[in-house]
C-alpha cells in the first residue's frame, strides 16, 4: 500500500520525508481561490431566492384565502337552506319549548335531529372554514417575513 | 457528536439567519476550489451559488447523525457538479468505477512519489495542469484528501463507496501522477 514516508539523502544526512504532509502543502498552494465578493454574492442570491419564494407563498395563500372565503360563504348559505328544508331548526326549537317530551323520547329525538343534519354540506363548510383559517394563518406568517425555508 | 457547524444549523433553524451567512462565508472557498477542479474556474461561481441555494432549501433535511455538515455540503457540491458535467456531456464521476474495482486487487507495494516528483509538483501551475489530466473519480479523492483534509472514511461516505475503493482510488491517482511526472 501507500508508503507515507521515504528516506531522502541531503548531503551526508539521510532524512525521512513525509509524502502526505508535502502533498497536502503542495495541493493547498495550488488551490483555486474565489473572488472575495463571491460569498457576499451567494448570500445575496439566497436572499433573492427567499424573497421570490416568500412572494409566491404570499400570493398562493392569499388566493387560497379568497377562494376558501367565497366557498365558505356559498357552502354556509347552502347549509342553512338544507337545515331549513330538512327541518333541523324545527326539531331544535322543540328542545326549548317542550322539554318534558324530549326527556321521555330523547332517543327518538336525537335520531330525528341527527337525521335532519345535511352531513355533506356540513362537512364541506367545515373543510372550507378550516382551509380559510390555515391559509390566513400562513399568509400572515409570510407577511411577517419570518424564517421561510422552502 | 455535534460540532460547531451542526450547532449553527440548529441556531439557524431557531431563527438566527446570521449563522447561515457564517456557514456560507466559511465554505465558499472550499466549494469553489472543489467545483473549479471539475468544471473550470469560469463556471465554478455558478456551481457555488447553486450548491448554497440547495443547502438553504434542504437544510431541514440535514441529519447530523448520518454525516457531518462538511460531508453533506460536499455531497451536494459533487451532485451539482455531476449534473453540470452530464448536461455538458462531459465524463461523469462513476465512469471508471468498474475499472477501479479490478485495480483494487492489484495494488503494488511501492513508494508512490519520490522526492524529485514532489519538487516538480511545487510548481502550482504544473500541478493544476496535471490534476486536470487525471480521471475525474481519482482527482476527486486527491482534492478531498489533500485540499479539504477529509479522511478516507469521510470521502467514502461522500462518494458512497467502500473505504478500500477510496484507498485504491487514492493510490491509483498517485500512481498516475508519478507516471505523468516521468
Amino acid at each position: 500500500m501507500f508508503e507515507p514516508y521515504f528516506l531522502h539523502q541531503k548531503g551526508k544526512l539521510f532524512v525521512y520525508i513525509n509524502v502526505e504532509q508535502n502533498l497536502q502543502k503542495l495541493f493547498k498552494q495550488a488551490a483555486y481561490h474565489p473572488e472575495s465578493r463571491l460569498s457576499g454574492d451567494v448570500w445575496t442570491a439566497i436572499e433573492v431566492k427567499k424573497a421570490q419564494i416568500t412572494k409566491r407563498k404570499k400570493f398562493g395563500y392569499l388566493s387560497l384565502s379568497v377562494l376558501s372565503l367565497s366557498g365558505s360563504v356559498f357552502s354556509i348559505k347552502s347549509l342553512i337552506g338544507e337545515l331549513i328544508r330538512l327541518g333541523f331548526f324545527d326539531y331544535f326549537s322543540l328542545a326549548f319549548s317542550d322539554s318534558g317530551v324530549i326527556a321521555t323520547y330523547w332517543k327518538e329525538y336525537t335520531l330525528s335531529l341527527a337525521d335532519s343534519l345535511p352531513v355533506a354540506s356540513l362537512a364541506l363548510s367545515f373543510f372550507l372554514l378550516f382551509v380559510l383559517f390555515i391559509s390566513i394563518r400562513r399568509a400572515s406568517y409570510q407577511f411577517k417575513n419570518k424564517l421561510s425555508i422552502a | 457528536m455535534e460540532n460547531s457547524d451542526e450547532l449553527k444549523i440548529k441556531e439557524y433553524l431557531l431563527g438566527n439567519e446570521e449563522v447561515f451567512k457564517e456557514l456560507v462565508y466559511k465554505y465558499t472557498p472550499s466549494i469553489f476550489n472543489f467545483s473549479a477542479r471539475f468544471v473550470g474556474v469560469d463556471y465554478a461561481n455558478d456551481i457555488v451559488q447553486d450548491v448554497f441555494i440547495k443547502v438553504w432549501k434542504n437544510i431541514k433535511k440535514f441529519d447530523y447523525n448520518k454525516a457531518s455538515f462538511k460531508t453533506w455540503i460536499f455531497t451536494i457540491a459533487r451532485n451539482t457538479v455531476t449534473d453540470y458535467l452530464r448536461k455538458k456531456k462531459m465524463i461523469n464521476f462513476s465512469a471508471l468505477d468498474k475499472e477501479e474495482e479490478s485495480f483494487a486487487d492489484n495494488i503494488e507495494d511501492d513508494v508512490v512519489l519520490p522526492d524529485e516528483a514532489l519538487i516538480k509538483l511545487e510548481d502550482k501551475e504544473f500541478l493544476n495542469k496535471l490534476l486536470d489530466e487525471i480521471p475525474t473519480n481519482y482527482k476527486e479523492v486527491l482534492v478531498l484528501y489533500y485540499q479539504e483534509d477529509m479522511t478516507f472514511k469521510e470521502i467514502g461516505e461522500l462518494l458512497g463507496k467502500p473505504l478500500n475503493t477510496v484507498k485504491s482510488h487514492h493510490h491509483r491517482a498517485l500512481t498516475i501522477l508519478r507516471e505523468m511526472l516521468k
